[in-house]
Formats: structure tokens, C-alpha cells, sequence
């Protein structure tokens, strides 16, 4: 397993945002989370990154997980080669390490090769922020790659792009799964995560909710999810 | 919640509030300030009523202005231009110490709790510290002239625009931070990799008001013989040449405007 969650719990001040999560991905699946607003679909991933303390549980990742945001957060000035190259600075001499002058060439060429995997290698010279949002968003996958994860997880990653460049960058998800990758991806497009990803999960209040193969799940699995109060109520 | 309603009329809004007596309590103790302020400082509308005939053969003796090219004008716009030197060097010469303090100043690039408290107390310090004090100070180590000039700016700009970098430094965007932490990044390659590509602009926005806030303050270190323009005023009225001395005042508001104009534009052209 690339990741395994056992009882992951968090509180804010008391309050309990996620109540014993279990959770395994394997090397190869792409998994998409849904859940409604506060559900804790973003805590759970910034635990699984340290960018949050759990309160209790286990999380184990074999390998380097990796994490791209809904606010993409590249350095725009910039540039998307620039951008990518950042992944690899955890492993970089401290020398090589303080300004993009001093990458090495090995770590360029790398990069250049992440960014062709995201179909962008011809935009490598150009500022970050003169890039569409698509393909910034493409561009902090690449910089997930040259961080050679072994998962990654990806927070509302297409949630501020156009239909479109929504597709592109979740069919990009459901790619680098095939070639390998474990991907968790919190999506609030239930047709975009049926029809890409292998397997759905959702959170409701804190607890996993639903797990099932992506062509399992139905349409009253996915409304419970966000409006609970009103699927407990029986159908006629 | 149901946002589909009957029509009908909306309900009242609620009254107005009247201010608090928190506000009435601030304008009363305002006010007090300002009577204590007024006695305190010897304010008196007749002292000033008095005084005109003194301002008056002042306004006098300096009309017109003497522009003698050799013995005032040229010499005026050689300081004017050690003047300009004075608050170039003192901005630039500061930018390493400032930048180092700054990263350590700031909560989101700080080391660690010993040097944060450090770096903010020695900022307060060369900050609370007039660079006039600075000035004094080194014309006694290094004697008179431009030179103590430039070390009290650049000892006093250290404090002011380390503290503006480092403000600038905390309020930028989280999220690069985040990203970096997630991938590994130290403290160094974050501040190196996402904070200060982030609020470069900031900083240089920055850099420009104190370069046009020091060539003011280098005209005032000239007065206590720091070298500059300043120098020739503080000389030209122990002489009683007040003619003199408003040709140097005159070629000072050109610097000043000039200067002024030019960061202005600068810095709306770098504008993020
Ligand atoms: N740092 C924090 N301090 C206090 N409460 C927090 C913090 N972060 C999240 N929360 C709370 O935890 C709950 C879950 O938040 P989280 O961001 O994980 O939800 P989410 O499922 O990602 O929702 P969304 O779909 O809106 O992104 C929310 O009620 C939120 O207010
Ligand atoms: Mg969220």
C-alpha cells in the first residue's frame, strides 16, 4: 500500500473534524474524494503532508507524498521550468540549492521531462503567471512529479477551472495513475470523479462515508453525501 | 432556510446605534492630550503675532536670491549632488543587513525563537535611534563630512526598512509556503524560494520610499555637519547670507521634486 490511514482523528479546539478515518491506497489507483463543505476532506489530506498534527492515528506513506492545491500556489514571476525544478530542493545540496542559477543541469533536464509528461514542455521558459490556470495547474503537477512521489494528493484541484481544463487535468490525474502513481483527489464533480477515477469515497462529517469502485456508486450514494438530512428521509 | 418567500414588505431594519462610551471616553481623553499638548510646548498665537517683523526683514534679506555661479550656485549643486550620493549609498549599502535581519524578523522565515527576539530587538533599536543621533555620533569617529553621513543612514535605514521588508514578508501568501513545506523545503530555501520571489515587488517598492526619504534626511545630517547641501545652509545662515541660503533651499526643492517624481515612477512601473 502506498498509503494507509488507521483511525485518523483531528479536533480544532475541541471540536472533532475527523472521527477515526481508515483509508489504504494502492500504487496505480486513483481515488477521488467527495464530501460537502467541512466535511474534512482537507484536513484529512494536509495530515497525510504534516501540514496539519492528527490528533490521534496512524498514517503511513511508503515513499514521498506530494500535494497540489485549489490555489495552485506557483511563484508566478517565475518560470514554469523554474517552478518545476522546486520540487527536487529537499534533496538538493544546500549550495546547488539557494537560487534557480545553481540547479543542476541533471536536475533541468529532469524537470524538462516532468513538464513534458504534464504536455507543457514547450511553455517551460515562460513566467508562471502568463500561464492559463489549467496549465498552472498542470505545472504544479509536474513539480509533484519531479518531487518523484509516490502519491499525491491533489485538493480541489480543478475547482477554479473551466470545464474544460477541468477534464484535462483530472483525465492528466487518471494518466500518471496508470503509470504508477497512487492519486487522491478531493473533486466537487461527482461526474468528473465517476468517470476518470477508479474508486470514489466520501466523507460525511468526519467518517468515511461511502468507498466503492468508481462504476458502483450511484446517484443516491452521491446525494447522501451532500445533503444527508434529506436522503434519510425514506423515498415513497 | 428557505430562500423562496411570499412577496410582502421586508422587515424593519434594525435602529441606528448611538457611538459607545468607548468613543465618548477616547475624544475625552484626545481632547485633554491636546490642552496639555498646548501648554506644554509654549503655544501662544501672540508670540507668533509678534514675531512677524522678524520674518518679515528675514523674508527681506533672502529676496532675491543671490545665484552667483561661481561662489553659490555651482557650489550649491556640487553638495546638492553629495547630498543625493549621501542618501543613495546609505539606501543601497543597507539592503544586505536589512534583508538579513528581516528574513530573521519575520515570523514566516524566522530560525528560531532566539534569533527572531534578537533580529526584532536590534531593528527596534537602529529604528528608535534618530539617524540625526547616528549622525553626531559618527562625525565624532570619522570627523566631519559626507562619509558619517552615509553610515548614520545606512545604520539607521538597516532598522526601518528591515522592519518594512519583514512586515512585507509576513503578509505575503501563505500558499507558496505551504507548497514548499510539503516538498521538503528548509526555512533558507523557503524564504529563498517562495517568500522573496513573492514580495519582490514589495521590497523594491519599498527600497524606493526610503532612497526618497533619505535624501531628505541627508539634507538635515548636512545641518549637523554631515556633509551635503545641508552643510552649506547650516553655513550660510551662521553668516547671516540669507540670500545664500535661498538659492540652496531652492535647489533642494528641485531635488526633492525630482527625486520624488522618480521613485514614484518607478515604482508604478514594477507595481505587481
Ligand atoms: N485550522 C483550523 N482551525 C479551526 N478549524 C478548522 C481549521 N481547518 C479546518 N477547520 C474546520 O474543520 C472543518 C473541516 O474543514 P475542511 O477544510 O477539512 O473541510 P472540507 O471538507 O475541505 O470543506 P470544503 O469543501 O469547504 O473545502 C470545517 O468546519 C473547518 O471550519
Ligand atoms: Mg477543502
Amino acid at each position: 500500500m502506498t498509503l494507509r490511514v488507521r483511525g485518523l482523528r483531528k479536533e480544532f479546539g475541541g471540536r472533532t473534524v475527523l472521527d477515526g478515518l481508515d483509508l489504504d491506497v494502492a500504487p496505480g489507483e486513483f481515488t477521488a474524494v467527495l464530501g460537502a463543505n467541512g466535511s474534512g476532506k482537507s484536513t484529512a489530506l494536509r495530515c497525510v503532508v504534516g501540514l496539519e498534527t492528527p490528533t490521534a492515528g496512524e498514517i503511513e506513506v511508503d515513499g514521498r507524498a506530494a500535494m497540489v492545491f485549489q490555489k495552485i500556489h506557483l511563484v508566478g514571476r517565475r518560470s514554469a521550468l523554474d517552478n518545476v525544478c522546486a520540487g527536487a530542493l529537499a534533496r538538493l545540496p544546500l549550495r546547488r540549492s539557494l537560487s534557480p542559477l545553481l540547479f543542476p543541469r541533471t536536475l533541468r533536464e529532469e524537470a524538462m521531462a516532468c513538464l513534458d509528461r504534464v504536455g507543457l514542455a514547450d511553455r517551460a521558459a515562460e513566467p508562471a503567471s502568463r500561464l492559463s490556470g489549467g496549465q498552472q495547474q498542470r505545472v504544479a503537477i509536474a513539480r509533484a512529479l519531479c518531487q518523484r512521489s509516490t502519491l499525491l494528493l491533489a485538493d480541489e484541484p480543478v475547482s477554479a477551472l473551466d470545464p474544460k481544463a477541468a477534464e484535462q487535468v483530472v483525465a492528466l490525474l487518471a494518466a500518471l495513475a496508470l503509470d504508477g502513481l497512487a492519486v487522491v483527489a478531493v473533486l466537487h464533480q461527482p461526474s468528473l470523479a465517476r468517470h476518470h477515477a477508479g474508486r470514489i469515497v466520501g466523507l460525511l462529517d468526519g467518517r468515511l462515508d461511502l468507498d466503492a469502485p468508481a462504476s458502483a456508486v450511484t446517484d443516491h450514494d452521491v446525494d447522501r453525501l451532500y445533503a444527508p438530512d434529506r436522503a434519510a428521509v425514506p423515498a415513497e | 432556510m428557505t430562500l423562496i418567500r411570499e412577496p410582502g414588505p421586508a422587515p424593519a431594519p434594525p435602529g441606528r446605534r448611538l457611538p459607545s462610551a468607548t468613543v465618548w471616553l477616547t475624544l475625552a481623553v484626545l481632547a485633554a492630550a491636546h490642552v496639555l499638548a498646548w501648554q506644554g510646548t509654549g503655544f501662544s498665537l501672540t508670540a507668533l503675532a509678534q514675531g512677524w517683523r522678524g520674518m518679515a526683514s528675514f523674508l527681506g534679506d533672502a529676496l532675491p536670491p543671490d545665484f552667483d555661479w561661481e561662489t553659490v550656485l555651482q557650489p550649491s549643486l556640487k553638495a546638492a549632488a553629495v547630498t543625493l550620493y549621501i542618501g543613495l549609498l546609505g539606501t543601497t549599502l543597507s539592503i544586505p543587513f536589512a534583508l538579513v535581519l528581516a528574513v530573521l524578523a519575520a515570523r514566516v522565515t524566522a530560525y528560531g525563537t532566539t534569533s527572531y527576539q534578537a533580529a526584532r530587538s536590534l531593528l527596534s533599536f537602529l529604528r528608535s535611534v534618530p539617524d540625526v543621533v547616528f549622525a553626531l555620533i559618527f562625525v565624532t569617529a570619522v570627523g566631519l563630512g559626507p562619509f558619517a553621513g552615509v553610515l548614520a543612514l545606512v545604520v539607521h535605514n538597516t532598522g526601518v526598512m528591515g522592519k518594512l521588508w519583514a512586515e512585507a514578508m509576513e503578509e505575503s501568501d501563505p500558499g507558496p509556503r505551504e507548497a514548499m513545506r510539503v516538498l521538503g523545503a528548509s526555512r533558507l530555501q523557503t524564504a529563498l524560494h517562495a517568500v522573496l520571489p513573492t514580495v519582490l515587488p514589495q521590497l523594491v517598492g519599498l527600497l524606493l520610499y526610503r532612497f526618497d526619504v533619505n535624501v531628505r534626511a541627508s539634507l538635515v545630517l548636512g545641518l549637523v555637519g554631515a556633509g551635503g547641501i545641508g552643510f552649506l545652509i547650516n553655513q550660510s545662515i551662521k553668516l547671516f547670507r540669507f540670500d545664500q541660503m535661498a538659492t540652496h533651499i531652492l535647489v533642494v526643492l528641485v531635488l526633492v521634486i525630482a527625486v520624488d517624481q522618480l521613485s514614484a515612477l518607478i515604482r508604478r512601473r514594477i507595481a505587481p
